[in-house]
């Protein structure tokens, strides 16, 4: 009895004193008049250019979208800030769609957001050694430590699939976890023998003498959609509306940064620190309109087989708009 | 004595940045990763003339204040309250035990699932490590009450408010204060941790929008920020504990009676 009470105690002390902090979280303005604010969720990182360029070039003001981007750090915040309404909308790779998915989280994607480019050695994502490293080739990476930013995720998963086409065994990899940030000095210093890495730790890596030795995005498809803008079925199903704009004001972005590399590298000056000569040098991703469902359940059966999906395949009609 | 101390520290200060300089210049770290003072100091400078630094500075500040004021007001109400009634403190003394150890930062999947990358995620945080630094000091205050001054206070006849405001309180407030200055500097270290780990704005979510950026000096730039805000925090709780306690003898430096 006494235990209960005091946890009863402590409970309403907790939730007093966290309750005191929160202010309602803003319900989206149903009003006709007036542009409608709405939220996204993204990573400040180089795939969501395109979003932060329509902003600029008005895109979305025009359909009477009045749009916040608000940073979170990783996707991990963005899926239950988009459940909770905080954002009307979201940026996520793929994989991590999926996995939302088989666990039945109530999100549905409404436009694409980044690509490879589809060219392999030139994509914006590869797998890299320090300088001086004995591995030349994909094959090269079984029975070695190869660092991802998350495990059971989009790197595994696109890696192991780079070393089965190379004829390598891809059981024996081993995957550490470590942030993207970190893998340039993880690499130099051989904690680990190649990491998975992006832009523009990519271009970090290669800078420090470092060589891309597998693609393992055109590896896993030509073309792989990486990560897409969703948002929740509740939003879809009570306000269509207003979800076609946004993805007309998406489409309409993705289109114009694929055909103006220059203002992409210019606008990521306003919400990354990427130094100037990165910017002009590092590789874009593409930024097709459309997202590519044979590479989606490419990586669905992928994902399937490494079992990141706790035993259930992925349901893509439940996933893609 | 004080100007030969701040002499001093001073010194330390200059000593610290010199090794800073010296170290990734001699390549004993890549400067790649640690960036000489000089260019940590240009990276500050271009920081200060950035209008989104000052907005990251606001929220982080706001975030503080807040929590810290909440977290400062719950612990001083209830510590009084728990310590004061003897059967409160016997029914809570094991659930605080038990709950007062739980990292902060444990909770972040929690405040991430209920409020998303909000300043209410970086307020759970913050409050619940500040408030278990100001309970447990006013609970050491008012267990610190001499029976004799208080049986002497009912003697006379006090009352109950009266025995708060002339035995209780002057008696709890060296307490109350020490609480308050370890609380403010845990709530900056949450608020920031909050801010980095979740991307709430703020300060925090600049530094690790300069890491994935591989900005380096201006990752440095901002934790040198964080530094200097944590001094400014301690110096300024320790001026309000010297102020509140001006009557009492371990500010005083002379003994009374």
């Amino acid at each position: 009895m006494r235990r209960y009470l005091a946890v009863a105690l402590s409970a309403t002390v907790l939730t007093a004193v966290t309750a005191c902090g929160g202010s309602p979280s803003e319900e989206p303005d149903t009003g006709t008049s007036g542009p409608r604010p709405v939220t996204v969720g993204v990573i400040p990182i180089v795939d969501v250019a395109p979003i932060y360029l329509g902003k600029e070039q008005g895109f979305f003001s025009s359909r009477g979208i009045d749009l916040e981007l608000v940073t979170a750090q990783g996707g991990a915040a963005i899926v239950p800030g988009v459940l909770s309404g905080d954002f009307q909308f979201g940026f996520s790779n793929i994989t991590s769609l999926m996995i939302a998915q088989t666990k039945n989280v109530p999100v549905r994607i409404v436009a694409n957001g980044a690509a490879s480019t589809g060219v392999p050695g030139k994509d914006f994502g590869g797998v890299a050694v320090a300088e001086g490293s004995p591995i030349t080739g994909a094959a090269g990476l079984a029975g070695r430590k190869v660092a991802v930013n998350t495990l059971k995720n989009i790197g595994d998963t696109t890696v192991r699939e780079s070393v089965r086409k190379a004829g390598g065994d891809p059981s024996t990899i081993e995957f550490v976890e470590i942030g993207f940030p970190d893998m340039p000095a993880a690499l130099e210093s051989g904690q680990v023998d190649a990491a998975w890495v992006v832009e523009p730790q990519l271009s970090a890596v290669k800078a420090a003498g470092g060589t891309v030795i597998a693609s393992n995005f055109t590896d896993t498809a030509p073309d792989l959609t990486i990560a897409a803008y969703f948002a929740g079925t509740k939003l879809i199903a009570e306000d269509p509306e207003l979800v076609k704009s946004f993805t007309e004001a998406i489409n309409e972005s993705l289109a114009y940064a694929d055909a103006h590399p220059d203002e992409v590298r210019a606008v990521l000056s306003s919400y990354t620190k990427i130094s100037e000569e990165v910017r002009a040098a590092l590789i874009l991703p593409k930024w097709p309109t459309d997202v590519n469902r044979t590479s989606l359940e490419t990586l669905a059966t992928l994902g399937t087989t490494d079992g990141i999906f706790g035993g259930t395949a992925p349901d893509l009609g439940k996933l893609l708009p | 004595m004080r100007p030969g101390r701040l002499v001093l520290g001073l010194a330390g200060l200059a000593g610290f940045v010199l090794l800073l300089e010296v170290i990734p210049r001699a390549g004993l770290v890549p400067s790649r990763y640690l960036p000489p003072a000089a260019d940590i100091a240009v990276a500050l400078a271009g920081e200060l003339a950035d209008a989104g630094f000052w907005a990251a500075l606001r929220d982080t500040l706001s975030g503080w204040v807040i929590g810290l004021l909440i977290a400062a007001g719950a612990g001083v109400v209830l510590g009084l309250l728990i310590g004061a009634v003897p059967v409160l403190r016997a029914l809570t003394a094991s659930t605080v035990e038990f709950l007062r150890p739980i990292p902060s930062v444990a909770l972040i999947p929690l405040v991430v699932v209920l409020y998303g990358a909000s300043l209410q995620s970086k307020l759970v945080l913050v409050v619940y490590a500040a408030f278990w630094q100001m309970l447990v000091q006013v609970l050491h205050g008012v267990r610190d009450v001499d029976p004799v001054a208080d049986e002497t206070a009912r003697a006379y006849g006090l009352g109950r408010a009266a025995r708060i405001t002339h035995v209780l309180w002057p008696t709890a407030l060296p307490y109350v204060m020490t609480g308050l200055r370890l609380a403010a500097a845990v709530a900056l270290i949450l608020c920031v941790t909050g801010e980095l780990v979740i991307g709430a704005p703020g300060l925090g979510a600049r530094i690790a929008v300069a890491q994935t950026s591989g900005a380096v000096p201006d990752l440095y730039a901002l934790i040198v920020v964080t530094g200097l805000l944590g001094v400014a925090i301690n110096v300024g709780a320790r001026a309000i504990e010297r102020y509140a306690l001006r009557w009492h003898q371990s500010v005083r430096g002379e003994t009374v009676g």
